[in-house]
């Protein structure tokens, strides 16, 4: 399940609970997607503090979105993944986007950079 | 302890969380850390989700078979599907190759599943079909444990 957001700053935060599999990817790759096409998403943050499990299929999901985020120069910030997804996102290369901090904290790093810009 | 169990159900993706749920309770009584549980569901799941939409194709009539046994804390498990086969092993197991890129298959699976298991084996035969072996010893349950 996911709830999607998109707030000021064009920050898109995506809020994922229950189980993100390929089923569950398939499901709500469009949605993510067509928002970010919307036009005014120049980054995504995923909040995984309520997420119970992830497979490579996240990894899909996320880089996919990550591809889609290119021509806007966006970023993408993952929140509390568990330990488990932790190393997933490790082994490919996406530990460096991840952050244990509040929704607001990642807002204000992002918006940060959008500010400088 | 001891125990066997085998599950078959045809390739359709729903089953990927049938497959997790089934193998999560069968491990229940070996009293498995989160992270131990966190780490088979995983290797499950990309097992699983392998043979659907690679074997075959979410065909929704072939059938996945989980055989898993039990002895003491070791958990040696087999999925196996009667489908495509893979066309080469090694290339298949390296990080992010994927014959799938447009459905964003991220080819992290066999790399997640190696990582999460501690002994893991492929064999597939192109037009017959894949079996993925593995084998997770979990760890007896400590106070420190329970508390992560």
């Amino acid at each position: 399940m996911a709830d999607i957001e998109i707030i000021d700053n064009g920050i898109l935060i995506a809020t994922l609970r229950g189980e993100l599999d390929n089923h569950e990817a398939n499901r709500i790759r469009t949605h993510i997607s067509s928002s970010i096409f919307s036009g005014q998403v120049r980054s995504v943050i995923w909040n995984l503090e309520g997420l119970g499990f992830m497979d490579s299929a996240g990894i899909g999901l996320i880089l996919g979105r990550m591809r889609d985020l290119v021509p806007v120069d966006g970023e993408t910030l993952i929140l509390n993944p568990s330990s488990t997804m932790e190393k997933i996102f490790n082994f490919s290369g996406l530990g460096s986007n991840i952050r244990r901090c509040t929704v607001d904290q990642a807002i204000g790093e992002i918006g940060g950079v959008l500010h400088e810009k | 302890m001891k125990n066997e169990m085998t599950l078959s159900f045809v390739a359709i993706e729903e089953n990927e969380a049938l497959a997790r749920m089934a193998m999560t309770c069968f491990i229940t009584p070996l009293d498995p850390t989160i992270e131990e549980i966190s780490e088979f569901k995983t290797i499950v799941s990309e097992a699983v989700t392998n043979a659907i939409i690679h074997g075959y194709e979410c065909d929704g009539k072939s059938q996945v078979t989980l055989h898993a046994v039990i002895d003491d804390n070791k958990v040696s498990m087999t999925i196996s599907d009667e489908g495509a086969g893979i066309f080469d092993i090694e290339q298949a197991m390296e990080p992010m190759f994927t014959t799938r890129p447009f459905m964003e298959r991220s080819g992290m699976g066999f790399t997640i599943m190696e990582s999460f298991s501690d002994r893991l084996s492929v064999e597939s035969v192109i037009g017959r079909g894949t079996v993925v072996k593995f084998e997770k010893t979990f760890s007896p349950v400590t106070e420190t444990s329970r508390m992560r």
